[in-house]
């Protein structure tokens, strides 16, 4: 069976980013810039719609030829 | 229990024969995937509360009104003079320096070590705690010597009809 590791790699890559925009927006305002602090709170957010868009896109790639035939019905 | 699948038709006296009770649980691909997307969910929401903090305080909610009070007038401060006041409250002891023609400093003098009553020294430029020679800088109010690592919590002082009145106080630094 052929495995698409495509959705794994991304949603690795947006945990990472969440863990950095917390670690930041936390600094942030600790340092008092709050501003900073509410742009990294925002974009936060705005990745998990993004990780759940890249869950329902790649939740049935890859698979045999028959698999995704039978995904695609 | 004895292998139903080797006859044709096998004898299904049961419904279970084909689960692998031992797989049943195994972290696949997929749950994988939801299990990175629901972690995001929940960085989501724990980043929450720190934006409706820095939202607060942007907004001045958390800032705490003070009196206006009158310190002394300009001509009674020579450049590189101070003027001890107290300021909030009655026991609080505060000292405002002028720094230079147009600059004003003025901070709350208890020594952030012990709670000394910290001193101008002109001629030094310094501000300087005499129980452990504990020096702040008098621009910033940091620390600059001695055992003292916190700053000094700083009074928003305003210039007005010829005189230095006190406006506020800024939030002391932990």
């Amino acid at each position: 069976m052929k495995r698409s590791y495509l959705g794994v790699i991304a949603l690795c890559t947006t945990l990472l980013l969440n863990i950095v925009f917390m670690q930041l927006a936390v600094h942030q305002y600790f340092y008092e810039n709050y501003a900073a602090t509410l742009i990294y709170t925002v974009l936060n957010i705005m990745l998990f719609p993004l990780a759940v868009i890249i869950y329902k896109r790649e939740k049935n790639k890859g698979g045999s030829q028959s698999d995704e035939k039978r995904n695609v019905s | 229990m004895a292998n139903h699948n080797d006859q044709r038709p096998f004898k299904e006296d049961n419904y279970t024969h084909n689960i692998n009770r031992n797989d049943e649980r195994m972290l696949d691909r997929r749950g994988f995937m939801k299990t990175m997307a629901g972690a995001a969910g929940v960085f989501a929401v724990a980043s929450l509360p720190w934006g409706a903090v820095a939202a607060k305080e942007l907004m001045g909610l958390s800032e705490k009104e003070y009196p206006h009070h009158k310190i002394a007038a300009i001509k009674d401060i020579p450049v590189g003079e101070s003027v001890k006041f107290d300021y909030p409250g009655d026991h609080d002891s505060a000292l405002l320096i002028r720094l230079s023609e147009e600059k004003y400093a003025a901070y709350q003098n208890a020594c952030t070590h012990l709670q000394c009553p910290v001193f101008w020294e002109k001629e030094e430029k310094e501000m300087i705690c005499p129980c452990h020679h504990g020096k702040f800088d008098a621009a910033t109010g940091a620390p600059t010597a001695g055992p003292p690592r916190r700053p000094l919590p700083e009074i928003k002082v305003r210039v007005k009809d010829g005189a230095v009145y006190a406006v506020g106080v800024k939030r002391y630094e932990t």
